[in-house]
């Protein structure tokens, strides 16, 4: 029997959730996609997303603080990974780039445990956002019909600085040629740096605003990654598009296979990613290119 | 390897386990603590075959060691089975099945995917155990009441418990562990193994079918996994669901590479270090919960400094400690006077194999109307090319003739968008480079492909056993040496290719004509009737390029051999025939005599200025 | 002082030893030619030159300054630019974006009108991606990209291969025009007709070494030195 109203409200939950899944794979692809390296540490920048903007919420009170501060702290976070750590590795094998970010994520979440404990904190949706809407034929909670909003928002965001931007201009010539950038006289190093920052930045900005949802326990980054791996092979590694297609069908099979039974919901989700690889190897909007 | 050390490692090891129970509680180390750490070593023999020996990083292994674990422990609590031992091996066998099917999907891509794809399995397991599965596996309760392991001898019964009891189980598991893995190292695949790890590509090329060989490690490390989960259970008298956790895959490749990666002995020493210092850091140091942290951080130090891990630390001191002298990286000067030297030894031409089907005359290769296109551009257009048996065929042609394009679908590394090629009378189009090659037909590339960190001998090794072999074999057990053929091969390619004083040598340590030359013999090695070169006096000097130049008409005897290269001079001196590419179409064939005199020729290569 | 001064280039391809010593030197607003046959490292020197390559020894000096060894994006910025043999335009961004990007860190740069005055196919062409351009399209977007910054010198590796006739005969144009307003380029090619239109002096390299250096009108009146090296 499909309830309807829980039919629907699962479906916006998809919809929440891909958009979320969108923006962190987003970084993540883009990450890749300039530099080379899977970054596995990028759960662990969701997760210093909503930490840090859960220690900014205690302080100020305020929802926007903890989202600007969580975003700012995990690019800073990014851009010094990348400046003292994984710009020793561009020239390694991709087998210790995966091990090093690897560890670095077991340290980022071993220090969140040690300095917040394992219980999970909370922070409350902005007041404006508080409560419950009407749609009708159901209620659903304000707050996250307001992140698909919000998380629409940064995507466009994203959007804009990647294709309308000289820095964004300077990001995609770079994931295609790396090299010809540099020979044009544009320090290719700096932009590395800057697009880790942009990438780590993505995933905290979604961390912080996911927060009021979830609850905030150092295990989620793990989580998160996961299912972020799943939407890039699925929408095709290096592709910001395919970020975003994948990370609305991830959305949705996930919302919709809890709906009868929420432990399939993962088998239902390598299932997508199993069928993915055996018909196009290469994602739904990837290109042949880097492995 | 000389025989009397023949077993020396197997040795060792059966010393250190009879003699670690002495040893080991002076050091700090409880019966308990040493049982797990034996179940995490032989839990991360099989990773080490598939990472160490392989290459491929898998961050799912705890979906084998969950399987194999719950499967032995239903079995025993929930089914009655009655024998532990027998339990485990079921277990071990459901975790293998489980890998082999996993691999399938997992397996189609490599590297940075493939170890994404680990991780999003290791992750769907333990949900799938969770919940679905729950009423097998207890949910997260796991499952209670494993029995230890009771052997009835008929005049006595060994009851093995826990504590020390346990361990001499644990122990002969151990053992017999590693003995098998140890074998399966030095057998034929294993050998395959690390030639594939160094050079995928080439391993292909030379006739192997890799896919195959990196499922049958992934098999492998799924049931060395099983095994351990069962063991597991049976150390704990209760299998948790943990076991499933994407953590306990982590936990697996830090452990693994903290001791060292690809040298079996790497995860047994690498869990030690881990569950000495959880133990110390929490309770001497007092530090609570913060060691894992201490432990993240020395495993990120460790990557970044040392990279092959405590042993291949150990192994860099005892080397600097016996001073023992680096194989010196072989000047040009030495090279040529090697090469020169041997000259005059009468050299015995190895003659390509015969193969069915093979036949000695006539056109050995024939291609028609081969075309490649890529978009709106057109690499090869329409071409028609014959090579008959015993030729030597050279290939030339301005920037852009698209020369390289065409050995490529020669060898069916890339596939023609139109057009026949025919090897032997046999249609060759659209088949695999690893088909092409044990048909007789193979390259050697314009940039070396070798084996970077393998030995000469050992590079020739891995092109022998695919000739001998085929492209797969599962002699696991074999030993290498009991292959008839193959020691005599490689002895004869080293002997054509002058390369018979450096067998010992890493291709890493040698010099660039030597590479060079070892490149040809990767070639000759898989005894080819139509071997191709491309571009094989690349980047050599004057002298490098009159040896080869000889190297190349003694290796021509007996066999057809088509050439593409820049070297004028040179490639005039070698072939009987050559052929003009311009454009991606043939211009024109003949002798060299003839392209030498033919105007359109000249007028291709300087555009027209001569009246 | 010459503009370029090359001395004594040794550049490797993994351990393969392909240049050797190379020497040569460009004088301002010349044309300089690197011939040879394809695999004698005439590409290699360009790369070398941009930094593309990271040469082994050897010095580059430009207008005094060395800069072998340097990153590329160095050398860029101290006036050196390279038209790659493949091109390699950014196919993902637009005629104009690729434009841009060239001048992004130019201190001082031609502006996008004076690009288009030189090739007004590219102004045509402004908003259509880099992928949608034909093969002569592309190599005009190469050439210009390298421009915008006002190099003071020019490194062109084979701008004419590969291309019709047609559009070689408008690009050779272009480039007349471009070395008749004094830009300083080294030009590599294999289409000696084209070349010796062009340059003033030629070098020839043959197996990683030079082998011979001459003005251009003398070589037409050596049939057997281009013989030697060039031909078959």
């Amino acid at each position: 029997m499909i309830n309807w109203a829980n039919f629907v409200s699962q479906l916006f939950n998809g919809l929440a959730l891909g958009a979320l899944l969108a923006l962190i794979s987003s970084g993540l692809t883009i990450i890749y996609g300039t530099l080379g390296v899977l970054n596995l540490a990028h759960g662990a920048m969701f997760l210093l997303g909503g930490y840090a903007g859960y220690v900014a919420f205690g302080y100020t009170g305020s929802f926007i603080v903890a989202v600007i501060a969580g975003s700012l702290f995990v690019a800073v976070v990014g851009i010094l990974m990348e400046r003292v750590i994984i710009r020793h590795f561009y020239s390694r094998p991709h087998e210790d780039q995966l091990l090093v970010t690897f560890g670095l994520s077991i340290v980022f979440v071993e220090l969140v445990r040690l300095i917040f404990g394992s219980q999970s904190q909370q922070v409350p949706p902005p007041s404006l956002f508080a409560g419950i809407t009407s749609l009708g034929f159901m209620f659903y909670p304000t707050y996250r019909l307001a992140v698909v909003g919000i998380i629409a928002v940064a995507l466009t965001v994203l959007f804009v600085v990647l294709y309308r931007t000289r820095i964004g201009m300077i990001v995609r010539a770079g994931i295609e040629d790396s090299i010809m950038v540099d020979a044009l006289g544009i320090n290719v190093y700096r932009v590395f740096m800057i697009v880790f920052g942009i990438g780590a930045m993505a995933a905290g900005f979604a961390g912080i605003v996911n927060a009021p949802v979830v609850s905030l326990t150092p295990g989620i980054g793990d989580d998160i990654l996961v299912q972020t791996f799943v939407v890039v092979v699925i929408g095709g590694v290096g592709s910001f598009p395919g970020a975003i297609l994948g990370g609305l069908i991830a959305g949705e099979i996930i919302s919709i296979t809890s709906m009868f039974n929420p432990g399939y919901a993962y088998v239902m989700l390598f299932a997508a990613m199993a069928l993915v690889l055996v018909l196009r190897p290469y994602g739904l909007l990837g290109t042949r290119g880097r492995e | 390897m000389p025989k009397q050390s023949r077993y020396l490692i197997e040795l060792l090891t059966a010393v250190g386990l009879i003699v670690a129970p002495f040893i080991l509680p002076y050091l700090g180390f409880a019966p308990n603590t040493v049982n797990r750490i034996l179940v995490w070593g032989l839990f991360g023999i099989g990773f080490d075959i598939l990472f160490g020996y392989t290459g491929l990083l898998s961050f799912g292994q705890s979906a084998f060691y969950g399987t194999g674990g719950f499967a032995a422990a239903w079995l025993l609590t929930r089914a009655g089975f009655p024998n532990v031992l027998l339990a485990l091996i079921i277990g071990m066998i459901s975790a293998a099945v489980v890998g082999y099917l996993v691999g399938l999907i997992a397996l189609r891509r490599t590297g940075i995917y493939f170890a994404m794809i680990t991780v999003a399995i290791a992750e769907v397991f333990f949900f799938v155990e969770f919940n679905p599965l729950s009423d097998f596996t207890g949910g997260e309760n796991g499952l209670p009441g494993v029995p230890s392991p009771s052997f009835n001898l008929g005049f006595t019964t060994l009851h093995f418990t826990d504590g020390w009891s346990l361990y001499q189980f644990l122990a002969v598991c151990y053992f017999v562990g590693i003995a098998i893995a140890l074998r399966i190292v030095r057998s034929p695949v294993g050998a395959i193994l690390s030639a594939i790890r160094e050079n995928p590509l080439r391993a292909q090329a030379v006739g192997h079918n890799i896919h195959s060989y990196k499922l049958t490690a992934f098999v492998i490390a799924a049931a060395y996994a099983g095994f351990a989960g069962g063991l597991l259970g049976v150390l704990q008298a209760f299998m948790p669901p943990d076991a499933f956790t994407f953590e306990t895959s982590g936990q697996l490749v830090m452990q693994t590479a903290i001791g060292g990666i690809g040298t079996l002995f790497g995860p047994l020493l690498g869990a030690a270090v881990w569950l000495f210092l959880q133990d110390f850091l929490q309770s001497a140091l007092g530090l609570g919960a913060a060691w894992k942290l201490v432990l993240g951080t020395v495993f990120v130090l460790l990557v970044t400094f040392l990279r092959r891990g405590i042993i291949g630390g150990l192994k860099d001191l005892y080397g600097l400690a016996t001073m023992r002298k680096k194989p010196v990286e072989a000047t040009e000067a030495e090279s040529l006077a090697d090469f020169s030297a041997a000259e005059g030894v009468g050299v015995v031409a190895m003659v390509p194999h015969k193969r069915a089907g093979d036949r000695s005359s006539g056109p050995i290769l024939q291609v028609k109307g081969l075309t490649k296109r890529y978009g709106g551009l057109i690499a090869n257009s329409d071409i028609d090319f014959t090579v008959n048996h015993g030729e030597l065929r050279g290939v030339i042609g301005p920037n852009g003739a698209g020369k390289s394009t065409f050995f490529k679908m020669l060898t069916c590394e890339i596939p023609p968008t139109s057009g026949k090629i025919l090897f032997e009378g046999r249609d060759i189009t659209g088949k695999s480079v690893t088909d092409v090659c044990q048909l007789g037909l193979t390259k050697s590339y314009q940039v070396n492909q070798l084996f970077t960190q393998l030995t000469v001998r050992q590079n020739l090794t891995v092109a022998v056993l695919a000739d001998v072999r085929g492209k797969f074999r599962l002699d696991l057990f074999r030993d290498p040496e009991s292959i008839p053929g193959v020691k005599e091969q490689v002895e004869q390619t080293l002997q054509l290719v002058r390369l018979s004083g450096r067998t010992e040598t890493r291709v890493s340590d040698l010099a660039y004509g030597e590479k060079r030359r070892l490149e040809i013999g990767l070639a000759l090695a898989t005894t080819p009737s139509l071997l191709l070169l491309d571009e094989p006096l690349a980047g050599m000097s004057p002298q490098e390029r009159a040896e080869t130049v000889k190297l190349l008409k003694s290796i021509s005897q007996g066999r057809t051999m088509i050439v593409i290269d820049h070297d004028m001079d040179a490639l005039f001196e070698l072939a009987e025939r050559v052929t003009v590419l311009q454009e991606g179409r043939v211009l024109v064939e003949g002798t060299p005599d003839e392209i030498k005199a033919n105007p359109a020729v000249q007028e291709a290569y300087l555009g027209g200025v001569l009246e | 002082m010459s503009l370029l001064e090359v001395s004594g280039l040794n550049a490797y391809y993994a351990d393969s030893h392909i240049l050797f010593d190379v020497a040569m030197r460009v004088e301002r607003n010349e044309v300089v030619a690197l011939l040879g046959r394809n695999g004698a490292g005439k590409s290699t020197t360009l790369k070398s030159l941009m930094g593309v390559v990271t040469p082994k020894s050897g010095h580059v000096v430009l207008d005094g300054v060395d800069l072998a060894g340097r990153k590329s994006h160095v050398i860029a910025q101290a006036g050196m630019q390279l038209v790659p043999e493949d091109r390699r335009i950014f196919g993902s961004l637009s005629v104009e974006e690729n434009l841009v990007l060239a001048g992004l860190t130019a201190a001082k740069k031609w502006p996008l009108e004076r690009i288009y005055e030189m090739f007004p196919r590219l102004k045509e062409r402004r908003a259509s991606r880099g992928t949608d351009l034909s093969g002569g399209e592309q190599q005009m977007l190469a050439i210009a990209r390298a421009l915008v910054r006002d190099p003071k010198i020019v490194l062109l590796d084979e701008p004419f291969e590969g291309l019709a006739p047609v559009i070689v005969r408008d690009l050779m144009a272009a480039c007349r025009n471009l070395a008749a307003s004094g830009q300083t380029i080294v030009l590599v090619e294999q289409n000696l007709a084209a070349t010796l239109a062009l340059a003033q002096r030629v070098y020839i390299i043959n197996n990683g070494h030079i082998v011979h250096e001459g003005p251009a009108g003398e070589i037409k009146a050596q049939p057997e030195v281009l013989q030697r090296y060039l031909g078959v």
